[in-house]
């Protein structure tokens, strides 16, 4: 009996390290280092890409399941949560975090010295680390992209077990070598999925960047709507066995979630630009199908560049940015770069079926591909003066964008960002206001969350019985760790759940710094703005797009103002950025000749349309 | 004892692609395989966006390298063939002299099957060197080319996949974790194509022979 006993003892702490190395693994690679921490922590995360047998020492926590990992802080921290509370269902969220357009690192560090409020913590009893709410919550747009859930999944009905498994009695070698089997391919696999490139690119660049990752670990989560659950692929790990139950670990994932981060730097052949500066010319009239002139005043001009840029956008511009990857370009993304509120101007022109299916082929810089700052120029329906009205444009793309999302596209599609962007922003905005809400209103808050508050000790009851009896171990289960829940079980009811705040705050501070500091925003601020402000003025100091080709345009340009429609425009206003655009912009690129020789031809063809187009109305 | 066998998914590889590939999937299989004490290293690929794992074990990426070069070798000499490399696990055991006359016994309990489909380009291609870079005048060519390498880069995250899937599906026929030091677990040995053309073939047979259970391979 007393061996049974110690066996289950055992089981009980495999599973437990089983739950505190998924963490670590998880977050050891999705988690932003955090430089603050390094002096109160002995971690050694300098870069992802540097190997861990630099610290050759074995430690304890290196022996469980014979898997050395980095020192992560935040995975140290919600493990020491993790072993206090014995949850035996745990999520990971990893969170993609956009920064709104007129982000400044300074308005918000004073955030940084805010002592985080309990509020938080009476909010999402048995939630840590919100990492997305230090970082301005009412500004940012988040969404999740991944979702790990990390389970025990106790059999409860002890017959169904004996007829259909014959794993009632596992024994403990073979729960520890299925979990260690377990945990390499989460290893590998938290290494091939789309978030990993997000956080190395932060990880390993010093540039700003207009997103962050966050990640949210909790015992509980919202579920996906269906829309949400559709956009994402799901991974499961097979479970491995227990005596009672089964380990479970699966992740959900959005497959187009490194769109976001796509390089500058990405090599491509000349031959977009053919694509990029010929494609308009087979069907002009397509695009802008409705109501164009009941925006704005015909005469200005950032109207007509509005239209020239975002169409010039939506179409397959893109591209244009890999040939300058300059330090003037790949700030300018930081600035303009807002995610929701940037995509929806495409979105409320629902693009042709053909344009679509180009842009998904080339959208690998779409954010990136605002050139001008001034975020009233792609708001057909808002007002020029505000800069950021999410909540007023948000509403109006909606049915476009589901319009977009539903004929054929499948939802899988990685690159199926133009229609799926205005979405996800909308509900990120959604789900920001709310959250400021619920921050607003903390204090009564804790009522919307009774099953966080009475799960985990629910769990903890379970585990505690176990987890009394003697630790041993034939392996090395019998590790120094930090086993005060196993030493004193019973402290861990109350005092975790009821006063949890104290802790939490400890780190809290760490975490903030981390997600300010890891991608390095603030030491090049300045210099980074200056560049954005340089960009800027040059866009806005530039001349009317047309004016290159003013002795061949006279006629239009004369016409074109009183006759206002919308194929007019098109055919004159389309190709003429995208041509300014590459020539612009890749002055200094071997592709410049190719791009001048099509954009001649372009000319040529385009005199031709004009001469064409002009002759009725003279 | 079980012998599960794994048959990866067939990659079209240009010759200077072979060692990339074949280094991703052979330490990714190995990593899964090498359940002694890894300090796991994270290789990033240079010819595609894709990021894997070694155990770190210096012996280990040797060893591999060496049968890669090898393989490399082989395929030089043989152009235009499909070609596969075996890894396989196995456990040794003593056993009394029969009229098979070796004494130590390889009980494979393991074999990966990575198929490769070495493509060779008629024109202007380099098929000598894997360092030459295929300078090709032609816009169209290079789109190819580019179309070709993003389609490998999904079939070896497809192989990949695949890998962790086999891993995570098939577990009890892994041998119990030896208590030993290092992280390379279980004895391993990889196949290529040798020299002589059957020589392949005879291995297998070979193997078969050691085994005493033919039956898995299929």
């Amino acid at each position: 009996m007393a061996s049974s006993h110690s066996e289950a003892a055992k089981m009980e702490q495999i599973i437990t390290e089983f739950f505190a190395k998924s963490i670590h693994i998880i977050l050891e690679s999705r988690a932003l280092s955090v430089s603050s921490r390094s002096s109160c922590l002995d971690q050694a995360i300098s870069s992802p890409c540097s190997s861990s047998s630099s610290s050759p020492s074995v430690r304890p926590r290196d022996k469980w399941f014979n898997l050395a990992l980095r020192d992560c802080p935040a995975a140290i921290d919600n493990i020491d949560l993790l072993r206090r509370n014995n949850l035996d269902f745990i999520v990971i969220d990893v969170i993609l975090v956009q920064k709104p357009l007129g982000w400044d690192p300074m308005s918000l560090s004073p955030k940084r010295v805010l002592p985080r409020s309990s509020s938080l913590k009476e909010r999402y009893p048995f939630s840590w680390n919100t990492d997305q709410e230090e970082l301005g919550l009412d500004t940012n747009t988040e969404k999740i992209v991944e979702r790990w859930v990390v389970q025990y999944e106790s059999r409860k009905t002890r017959d169904s077990s004996s007829g259909t498994r014959r794993s009632s009695n596992v024994s403990l070698h073979a729960l520890y070598k299925k979990s260690t089997l377990l945990l390499r391919s989460l290893y590998a696999t938290v290494r091939l999925l789309p978030a990993y490139k997000i956080f190395r690119e932060l990880n390993s660049s010093a540039q700003i960047r207009p997103f962050t990752l966050a990640h949210r670990v909790s015992s509980f989560c919202e579920p996906f709507t269906r829309k949400e659950e559709a956009e994402m692929m799901k991974f499961g790990f097979t479970p491995v066995d227990a005596s009672s139950g089964r380990l479970c670990l699966s992740v959900m994932y959005r497959p187009s979630a490194s769109d976001v981060s796509s390089e500058p730097s990405t090599p491509l052949s000349p031959q977009v630009i053919t694509d990029y500066v010929g494609s308009p010319l087979p069907d002009p009239l397509r695009r802008y199908p409705s109501g164009l002139p009941s925006h704005g005043s015909p005469s200005s001009l950032p109207f007509l560049r509005r239209h020239s840029w975002s169409h010039d956008h939506w179409r397959a511009s893109p591209p244009s940015i890999t040939y300058s990857p300059s330090p003037t370009y790949s700030e300018s993304h930081t600035s303009i770069s807002n995610a929701s509120s940037r995509r929806l101007p495409p979105s409320s022109l629902p693009p042709h079926p053909t344009e679509m299916s180009l842009f998904q082929k080339k959208n690998s810089g779409f954010d990136e591909c605002y050139p001008s700052p001034s975020p009233s120029i792609y708001y057909p329906g808002s007002l020029p003066s505000k800069p950021l009205l999410r909540s007023e444009s948000a509403p109006v793309s909606i049915p476009n964008a589901e319009a977009a999302v539903s004929p054929g596209y499948p939802n899988t599609n990685r690159h199926n960002l133009p229609s799926t962007a205005p979405l996800r922003g909308l509900r990120c905005v959604s789900k920001n206001d709310r959250g400021v809400n619920t921050m607003q209103t903390g204090a009564t808050a804790e009522k919307l969350f009774p099953l966080g508050k009475d799960e985990p000790r629910k769990y903890s009851g379970i585990k505690i019985s176990a987890c009394s009896s003697p630790q041993s171990s034939n392996r090395s289960y019998q590790d120094d760790f930090d086993e005060t829940d196993f030493s004193c079980p019973f402290d861990v009811d109350d005092d975790d759940l009821t006063d949890p705040g104290s802790r939490a705050e400890s780190f809290d501070h760490g975490h903030m710094a981390e997600a300010f500091e890891a991608g390095g925003f603030l030491p090049i601020r300045k210099s980074q703005d200056a560049a954005v402000g340089a960009l800027v003025r040059m866009l806005k100091k530039a001349p009317p797009l047309r004016q290159d080709f003013s002795t061949s345009e006279h006629l239009s340009h004369s016409t074109c103002p009183e006759t206002w429609n919308a194929n007019n425009i098109q055919a004159l206003e389309a190709p003429v950025p995208a041509s300014m655009m590459s020539s612009g912009l890749t002055a200094t690129r071997k592709t410049t000749t190719d791009a001048l020789e099509e954009f001649h031809g372009y000319r040529e063809m385009k005199n031709l349309l004009l001469t064409r187009g002009s002759k009725p109305q003279i | 004892m079980n012998c599960e066998a794994c048959h990866l998914k067939e990659l079209e590889v240009e010759l200077f692609e072979i060692r990339e590939v074949l280094r991703c999937i052979l330490h990714t299989i190995v990593f899964h395989r090498a359940l002694g004490l890894v300090r796991p290293k994270e290789v990033d690929l240079e010819l595609f966006d894709i990021t894997y794992v070694q155990c770190g074990e210096v012996e280990l990426e040797k060893k591999i390298d060496e049968k890669i070069d090898q393989f490399v070798c082989w395929v030089e000499k043989h152009p235009n063939k499909k070609s596969q490399i075996c890894l396989s696990f196995y456990e040794v055991k003593n056993k009394q002299a029969s009229w098979f006359s070796n004494k130590i016994e390889r009980l494979y309990w393991e074999q990966w099957y990575i198929y490769l489909n070495v493509a060779q380009h008629p024109k202007g291609h380099s098929n000598k060197s894997h360092h030459a870079k295929v300078v090709d005048p032609g816009e169209g060519a290079l789109e190819d080319r580019n179309a070709r390498s993003a389609a490998l880069e999904a079939s070896l995250r497809e192989v990949l996949f695949q890998i962790i899937k086999f891993v995570n599906e098939k577990k009890d026929h892994v041998p119990p974790i030896p208590n030993l030091e290092g992280a390379v677990s279980f004895p391993y040995e990889i196949t290529i194509p040798s020299s002589s053309d059957s020589a392949f073939g005879m291995d297998m047979i070979k193997r078969m022979l050691q085994t005493g259970h033919p039956t898995m391979l299929s």
